[in-house]
């Protein structure tokens, strides 16, 4: 079993630890028994989308947003081709925004996106960095983390469909995040697959599922990760 | 009529809070209600000095006033860090004359990076000290180039910004600037300083203004160095202010070629705040012997670094700031550089003592594989996100047999205190320290 994930501009889409989320995808991987390559590209490259069956893009500032969205255009197709392929996506945090339609910044000027999905973000003046309850229905478990964002996102199909801490993609505790297949994104920062086990879990099986292969009767359990995920639920549950 | 009643209600206000023990805020907070625009209408000294960055704000402000005293300048300042507007109105109405006059030679300010475009919209410093612009308690500050927007309003075109050349976010304030008005200090390539970059994270890696790819001759610490960007230019300035020589691990360092420094705390960081403070210094006027005469083995009274003993171990305190890796990086670099066999106990109980969060992201920005030397024995990962720390600790090359995780802090002081002789370090926050010294002997 092998499989390829695909780290896009690791050197600076990295607003807060986001290289975890593939450090920790790729060591639970290697613990249910796949053999785990970690391509990357920087902007000055052709990212390798024909052999990648993960695509991961982290957080950045909003002008490195744009241009990480600047040297991604050029090869929209080949991105999309990947996801019509089955080839899983992962966008988190500012990277979330470039899937779209558009993003209009906060000087008004509006940056034509990607158009792998069907919404439009606005920036706003106001930045509210905060904590974040998630609720899905893809999975049992709340997700917890962190969003760091100053944009509104509208008619995007939620991740999230309610959050009990945080703002949404329009409003806040409102519903956050975008799903189709296999392609996810959310503007949660940081390592938000550490820190929540069954999301990570989540997103092996689709992996699995796409493959073709037979999921294990118990994915892997890691050390510690499950206890400091309790740990900062309660935390924030408390509140 | 209303700025004496502020300053008199301001006065009376401090005094009564003094009498008290309360907080600096509250009495220019209602100084403020009454007289929005007070901090316009008093007359200041002409040096007006304020200082700004993610690290170093404190210590540099405390060198500055030491050196500025010691030149026999009289100088008020916010030692007590009330480092927002309320607190800035406080240190200037109860330091006036009630006819609106501040006494004193010099007002120097720590100020809060946020909010100094608030506390500049009624006055503007004469200097602008600001030390660097790195990850910094994101759950309050956004992001590093967001803090860069928020203080680039705060700045005056007639203001002298003093700036790390090293930097390359924090120079980006010389755009625009006057040049004239514009004076750098920076550190030469010297024994500390790399080929390749070190850390976890590098916000070097795309230059600020153009996001091209950016190039370093040399790298201090973190993306502190000597960069230039091929594509569109942006490069380190000359710097006015140099240290030209400088053995960290003799302690020593040479500023401008000629002034030798003994250095009490031999760490990277308290280089830079020397520097920063001899250069504001300088500009105004205060001569060389008299800063050196201050500067030489500088003790620092902000008891970042405490000392102390446990049981037969000899035990210091780094005060790190949570959610701020290169301060954490910085000390577990110092600690890398002692050769004495040493136990490090990091503790992460509340990550912050002034607002709620369960942000525990910062964690992966810290470089701990630093620790990963034969003189580390041992690794104690305490407090309540102790298992978050344990995770990460996973993905260091730290040997797990050398690493012990525990919630309650007082185990840790306890199973201390009952063995072993070796060197104690302690690596944690402001908001959890006290929770260790409470259980060891203060030198």
């Amino acid at each position: 079993m092998e499989l390829t994930i695909l780290h896009l501009y690791p050197d600076c889409m990295s607003l807060y630890g986001e290289y975890a989320n593939v450090a920790v995808l790729r060591r639970h991987l290697e613990a249910a028994g796949v053999s785990v390559a970690v391509e990357t590209a920087l902007f000055e490259d052709t990212p390798d989308f024909e052999h990648a069956d993960f695509i991961y893009m982290g957080a950045g500032t909003e002008r490195t947003q744009k241009a990480a969205l600047s040297a991604l255009l050029p090869h929209k197709e080949a991105l999309k081709a990947a996801i019509d392929r089955g080839a899983a996506v992962l966008f988190t945090g500012s990277a979330m925004e470039t899937l779209g339609i558009s993003i209009v910044d906060a000087a008004g000027k509006t940056w034509p996106c990607l158009g792998l999905a069907d919404f439009a973000t606005v920036e706003t003046d106001r930045r509210d960095p905060c904590d974040v309850v998630a609720h899905t229905p893809l999975w049992e478990s709340a997700v917890v983390g962190f969003m760091n964002k100053c944009s509104v996102t509208e008619d995007a199909p939620p991740l999230f469909d309610r959050l009990s801490l945080g703002f949404g993609n329009e409003e806040d505790k409102g519903p956050e995040g975008y799903v189709n297949g296999n392609v996810f994104a959310t503007h949660l920062t940081g390592p938000i697959l550490v820190k929540n086990p069954d999301f990570t879990d989540f997103l092996i099986r689709r992996l699995f599922e796409a493959k073709g292969w037979e999921l294990p009767e118990q994915l892997p359990v890691l050390p510690y990760e499950r206890e400091a995920y309790a740990v900062t639920l309660k935390e924030l549950t408390a509140r | 009529m209303k700025v004496f009643l502020a300053i008199a209600v301001c006065k009376i206000l401090r005094f009564i809070g003094g009498l008290a023990g309360k907080g600096s805020s509250l009495p220019g907070q209602f100084a403020l209600k009454l007289c929005p625009d007070v901090l316009g209408r008093v007359r200041l000294p002409a040096h007006v000095i304020a200082v700004t960055g993610s690290n170093g704000k404190t210590s540099t402000v405390e060198m500055i006033a030491a050196i500025l005293a010691a030149d026999g300048k009289s100088v008020v300042y916010n030692k007590e860090g009330s480092n927002q507007i309320e607190g800035v109105a406080t240190l200037i109405l109860s330091n006036c004359t009630l006819g609106g006059k501040m006494r004193g030679d010099v007002l120097l300010l720590e100020s809060d990076e946020r909010y100094a475009r608030h506390t500049f919209k009624w006055f503007h410093p004469s200097h602008f000290v600001i030390t660097n612009l790195y990850r910094d308690q994101l759950t309050r500050n956004g992001h590093p180039e967001g803090v860069f927007d928020a203080v680039k309003d705060a700045v005056h075109p007639e203001t002298t910004l003093v700036l790390n050349a090293d930097d390359p976010l924090a120079s980006c304030f010389a755009q625009g600037h006057d040049p004239a008005k514009v004076k750098w200090f920076g550190l030469d390539e010297c024994s500390v300083s790399t080929k390749e970059h070190h850390g976890v994270y590098h916000d070097g890696a795309r230059c600020p203004v153009c996001k091209g790819r950016m190039e370093y001759s040399c790298y201090h610490y973190a993306h502190i160095g000597h960069y230039s960007c091929p594509n569109c230019g942006h490069m380190r300035h000359g710097a006015d202010f140099s240290v030209t020589a400088l053995d960290l691990q003799a302690g020593t360092l040479t500023i401008n070629g000629e002034t030798e420094i003994s250095l009490a705390f031999k760490s990277i960081y308290n280089v830079y705040n020397i520097l920063a403070a001899w250069s504001v210094c300088a500009l105004t006027g205060v001569g060389t012997a008299a800063m050196a005469g201050v500067i030489n083995n500088y003790m620092l009274k902000n008891g970042r670094m405490v000392t102390f003993t446990l049981g037969q171990h000899r035990g210091t305190l780094l005060t790190s700031k949570h959610e701020n890796s290169v301060a954490y990086d910085t000390n577990l670099a110092y600690i890398a550089a002692r050769p004495e066999p040493c136990t490090v106990l990091v503790i992460v109980d509340a990550i912050s003592r002034k607002y709620f969060t369960g942000e525990t992201s910062w964690l992966w920005d810290i470089d701990f594989d630093r620790l990963n030397c034969p003189h580390v024995q041992k690794v104690m990962l305490y407090g309540k996100y102790c298992n978050d720390l344990a995770v990460r600790f996973k993905y260091s090359h730290i040997p797990a047999d050398k690493v012990e995780v525990g919630e309650e802090i007082r185990t840790a002081a306890d199973s201390l205190r009952d063995a072993g002789d070796e060197d104690v370090y302690v690596v944690t926050c402001f908001s959890d320290r006290d929770k260790l010294l409470a259980h060891v002997k203060r030198d």
